[in-house]
């Protein structure tokens, strides 16, 4: 599918250990422009890790990682520049405590794209208004609930206006009536069309906004189709047994 | 590890090298840190002044060696990639080369370490006199520590009924005894106040002032303690039924206990450690053993034992105020 | 429980004293008035009965005053630690404790008020004239041994925080073998008592030909211990920043010193500012021990003054001076130490709602 559209993501035979742990084994995977592509699989799976070897949080063993063409992996490439074209995440938000919301925001904007402060506060205060928090913008991180970090937290990844955006469990910190704020305003990301990888086991969402599922297990993608054929039709018996367990 | 070898095996070793340490800063790099070893080096053998006191081109060689140093051992130590062995080396090297530097550059007569620092015929028969100076020490420790703690928790236990009138004198007490430096007060007990008509001895002015003093760090220690309980625990207790009394004997006080006990064992350590202020009043505790020996003997052996002995009390009483520091810093955590 | 009792007291309401009962039959018995009424008369009666003015002699003495305010504490501390008893009440029993104290202190210590002003507060001794050969005033003296005193702390300060940060710096590189020694380094400057170590230093050091002035001594023993604290402190800084903060910086593109700059430091610095103050106040006061060391620093000058002068006033003057400095010091230490509390709790909180 999609392969008229832009390839955002090529990742070619992608090992990783820690110390002798092996726990990425050799995936292959390409991600198409407006993609939103699920990853679900049991904790220690290498979900996060996969995710984060994307943009060399965690430096890659072995294999090749391209993203919109650019072999990251390559010594001589500026890792900072690629990431600014990725938004990432976290589950737990990691907002910076010393500064309000707006300024979270305008954080890297400023000094990363050199934007100027009047049109950085500009766009802090669009992308405040579009994730539902425009009366926060002067409020200290301590100072709001899981899930209005969150949603500042996914403004503030915005606000770079990245090509791409990772979600790492963005909710599974949250309390439920908390989460549906945050998979609204991802759910929203992904009618615009923005390219997604997610991490996150909201089934409901997963089913709504996904075009593709991976299911990781011992670090390789055991199986992979659209949310209808692997939610309802799951092939692998570890994919039975893991859906059986979180449904 | 082995995996990065099986990348395509018909390279250059340029590209292989690049590949592998390309992303390090220049710092970090081998094509830097060897030619810095060798400068390092050279420096060290042919421009580094001997023993004595160095001239000052030759302490600017040292500044200079010193720098190099630093630049090559970051760049070797904040590259967690680099061998074990190398890192070990370059630990080992810097921590070393400080040593040899105050060996050397110091001015110090190391001949004379043995006569005149460590001479253990000089403390022949003088172990007895430190022992009772040790034993001082640790009577008024003991005798101000009791004295303190109890003082000190009927002012916290005062201050916790919160009453306007009352607190201002607490506050005033707390405020008074925490500023004001112990040796301060020790002088004033022992020298200012026989002008009033109250003579202490060395001894009883020593355990006042001590006592006074900590007192109130002891004081608001508890205080912090008690107030540092949740008040939803109150609240959970109440609702089970306790009564205030149960509430105070079930709920608060084993969990306040155990939140003032850590640093209320550093307090004692510190008061512990404070004692030897009192040598000022002439009080024949430890320190003021090791002086007059020291002035008798011409030899300050007897001061260094004094300071060895300090250390051997001392240490593992600081290193066990520490761990349980953090350890209840650790259940605060998970209480949370 | 007041309604209840108005409409109908089930034998009639012939009697005056229920009401009483009804309302403080509840209270246990050393809370009722009865108790207290009579414990408080007992104690007045008890006080002429107490030994005349002058320092007891025999312990036994000594005993039995420590017994009435043991008694008189007790009576204060039923009222005070009850809810129920009228504010007038707390207020009384809070003043009666501080006169009673106040009274045995007058009574009791011996002391001779009579002498109080000449020799505690005898300011003309202070104006009129120095210590031996000097031609200025006592008060001039003491000012240059409080200014020896600031220099003290501030050189004391300025380097112990550099070589703390050193130290620190070191420690987070976490190489074993470093941190074997950083460890015994700390451990010890921690463990050996300041004056100890200044006595070493300044005492002990010339028998193996390092002689160092007595300012010098002084500097570099406070340097030494306050670089072991402030090393921890500022360790526990930068352990304090999760780690969650260097990747959400990275993930944004920002390099290792945007991340140093704008999101590590802001941080570090609030977490260590108000240990560090407090360290800092601790310095101050601990100038005082290089006294012993003849440095004519605020204590020297005055414990010299005193014995030139034969009266205590220049003692008296030297701690009202270190308190002027060190109580608003120590206050502002304590406020920035409970706004970071205070902080910290807020956030524990909203991250336990998140
Ligand atoms: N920094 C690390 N050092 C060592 N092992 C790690 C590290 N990060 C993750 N791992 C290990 O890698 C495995 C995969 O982790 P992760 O990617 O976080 O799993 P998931 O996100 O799917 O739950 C786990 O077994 C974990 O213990
Ligand atoms: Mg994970």
């Amino acid at each position: 599918m999609g392969e008229d559209r832009a390839l955002m993501i090529e990742v070619i035979n992608l090992h990783k250990y820690f110390k002798d742990h092996h726990v990425l084994k050799g995936l292959n995977q390409k991600v198409y422009k407006s993609e939103v592509v699920a990853m679900i699989g049991p904790s220690g799976a290498g979900k996060s890790t996969f995710l984060r070897c994307l943009n060399r949080l965690e430096e890659p063993s072995l294999g090749k990682i391209l993203i919109e063409g650019t072999d990251i992996t390559a010594t001589r490439t500026d890792i900072n520049k690629v990431r600014t074209e990725i938004g990432m995440v976290f589950q737990s938000f990691n907002l910076f405590p010393h500064l309000t919301a707006l300024q979270n925001i305008k954080l890297a904007p400023i000094n990363v794209r050199r934007m100027s402060e009047k049109d950085a506060e500009e766009r802090g205060r669009q992308l405040l208004k579009k994730v539902g928090l425009q009366e926060k913008a002067n409020a200290y991180p301590d100072q709001l609930s899981g899930g209005q970090q969150q949603r500042v937290a996914i403004a503030r990844a915005l606000a770079m206006q990245p090509h791409m955006i990772f979600f790492d469990e963005p909710t599974s910190a949250l309390d439920p009536e908390m989460i549906r704020e945050v998979l609204d305003v991802m759910d929203n990301l992904a009618k615009e069309g923005m390219t997604m990888l997610v991490v996150s086991h909201e089934i409901g969402f997963i089913r709504e906004a996904a075009t593709r599922i991976l299911v990781l297990a011992d670090g390789c993608i055991i199986e992979e189709g659209t949310p209808n054929e692997v939610l309802k039709h799951p092939q692998h018996s570890r994919t039975q047994d893991f859906l059986s367990k979180i449904v | 590890m082995a995996n990065i070898k099986q990348t395509p095996i018909r390279e250059s070793f340029a590209k292989r090298y690049r590949a592998r340490f390309g992303h390090l800063p220049w710092f970090k790099r081998y094509e830097c840190l060897i030619p810095l070893s060798i400068i390092i080096l050279l420096i060290g053998f042919l421009l580094l002044p001997p023993l004595g006191k160095p001239t000052p081109l030759q302490w600017l060689w040292i500044g200079v060696f010193l720098i190099l140093l630093i630049l090559w051992v970051v760049g070797i130590l904040t590259d967690i990639e680099k061998p074990r062995w190398i890192r070990a080396i370059a630990a080992i090297s810097f921590v070393f080369v400080l040593g040899f530097f105050f060996y050397r550059y110091s001015g110090a007569q190391w001949d004379k370490l043995t006569t005149n620092f460590f001479n253990l015929s000089v403390m022949e028969g003088l172990w007895g006199d430190l022992g009772q100076g040790l034993l001082m020490t640790l009577k008024v420790a003991l005798v101000s520590m009791c004295i303190s703690l109890v003082l000190g928790l009927v002012i916290a236990i005062l201050r916790s009924l919160n009453n306007p009138i009352l607190n201002v004198f607490l506050i005033i007490y707390i405020d008074f005894f925490r500023a004001i430096p112990l040796i301060v007060l020790v002088v004033f007990v022992f020298y200012a106040l026989p002008f009033l008509g109250i003579e202490l001895d060395p001894y009883i002015s020593a355990v006042v002032a001590v006592s006074l003093s900590y007192a109130a760090y002891v004081a608001e220690v508890i205080r912090a303690g008690i107030e540092s309980i949740y008040r939803g625990q109150v609240e959970a207790s109440r609702a089970l039924g306790l009564s205030s009394m149960q509430t105070m004997r079930l709920v608060i006080l084993p969990q306040a206990v155990r939140v003032v006990i850590p640093p209320t064992t550093g307090l004692m350590v510190g008061l512990l450690k404070d004692t030897a202020l009192t040598t000022i009043i002439g009080l024949p505790e430890l320190l003021y053993k090791g002086i007059q020996n020291t002035i008798w003997q011409s030899n300050p052996t007897p001061l260094v034992a004094a300071a060895v002995l300090y250390i051997i009390v001392l240490l593992p009483l600081t290193r066990f105020s520490g761990y349980l520091e953090t350890r209840s810093k650790k259940w605060v955590k998970t209480a949370r | 429980m007041m309604p209840e009792m108005v409409p109908s007291p089930p034998t009639g309401g012939n009697k005056t004293r229920p009401s009483w009962r009804e309302r403080f039959g509840h209270v246990p018995w050393f809370r009722r008035y009865e108790f207290l009424g009579g414990l408080f008369l007992l104690l007045l009666a008890l006080a002429f009965f107490l030994p005349p003015f002058g320092r007891p002699q025999s312990t036994l003495v000594w005993i039995e005053i420590a017994v009435y305010f043991l008694a008189v504490l007790f009576w204060v501390g039923i009222i005070l630690s009850d809810i129920e008893k009228p504010n007038w009440m707390k207020a009384i029993a809070a003043v009666l404790i501080v006169l009673v104290f106040g009274w045995l202190f007058y009574q009791y210590s011996g002391a001779r008020w009579d002498k109080l002003a000449h020799a505690f507060f005898n300011w003309e001794i202070l104006s009129a004239t120095g210590s031996y050969g000097s031609t200025t005033s006592a008060w001039i003296e003491l000012l240059a041994g409080l200014w020896l005193t600031l220099q003290l702390a501030f050189f004391s300060i300025i380097f112990g925080t550099v070589l703390g940060l050193i130290l620190a710096v070191l420690r987070n590189l976490h190489d074993p073998v470093l941190n074997f020694f950083l460890t015994i380094w700390v451990d010890f400057f921690r463990a050996i008592p300041i004056i100890v170590l200044m006595m070493l230093i300044y005492y002990a050091f010339p028998y193996l030909g390092i002689t160092l002035s007595g300012v010098v001594s002084g500097v570099l023993t406070l340097t030494l211990n306050s670089s072991a604290y402030i090393s921890e402190i500022f360790r526990a800084g930068i352990e304090s920043i999760h780690y969650g903060q260097v990747e959400a910086s990275r993930a944004l593109g920002l390099t290792t010193m945007q991340t140093m700059r704008l999101v590590i430091l802001p941080q570090a610095i609030r977490v260590v500012m108000p240990p560090l103050a407090s360290n800092y106040v601790a310095m101050l006061k601990d100038t005082a021990i290089c006294s012993v060391i003849a440095i004519l620093e605020l204590l020297k000058t005055a414990i010299t003054l005193q014995s030139w002068l034969a009266n205590p006033t220049p003692l008296v003057a030297a701690t009202a001076l270190y308190l002027l400095i060190l109580i608003p010091m120590a206050r502002f230490s304590s406020v920035l130490e409970n706004r970071m509390k205070a902080r910290g709790v807020s956030r524990a909180l909203a991250s336990k709602k998140g």
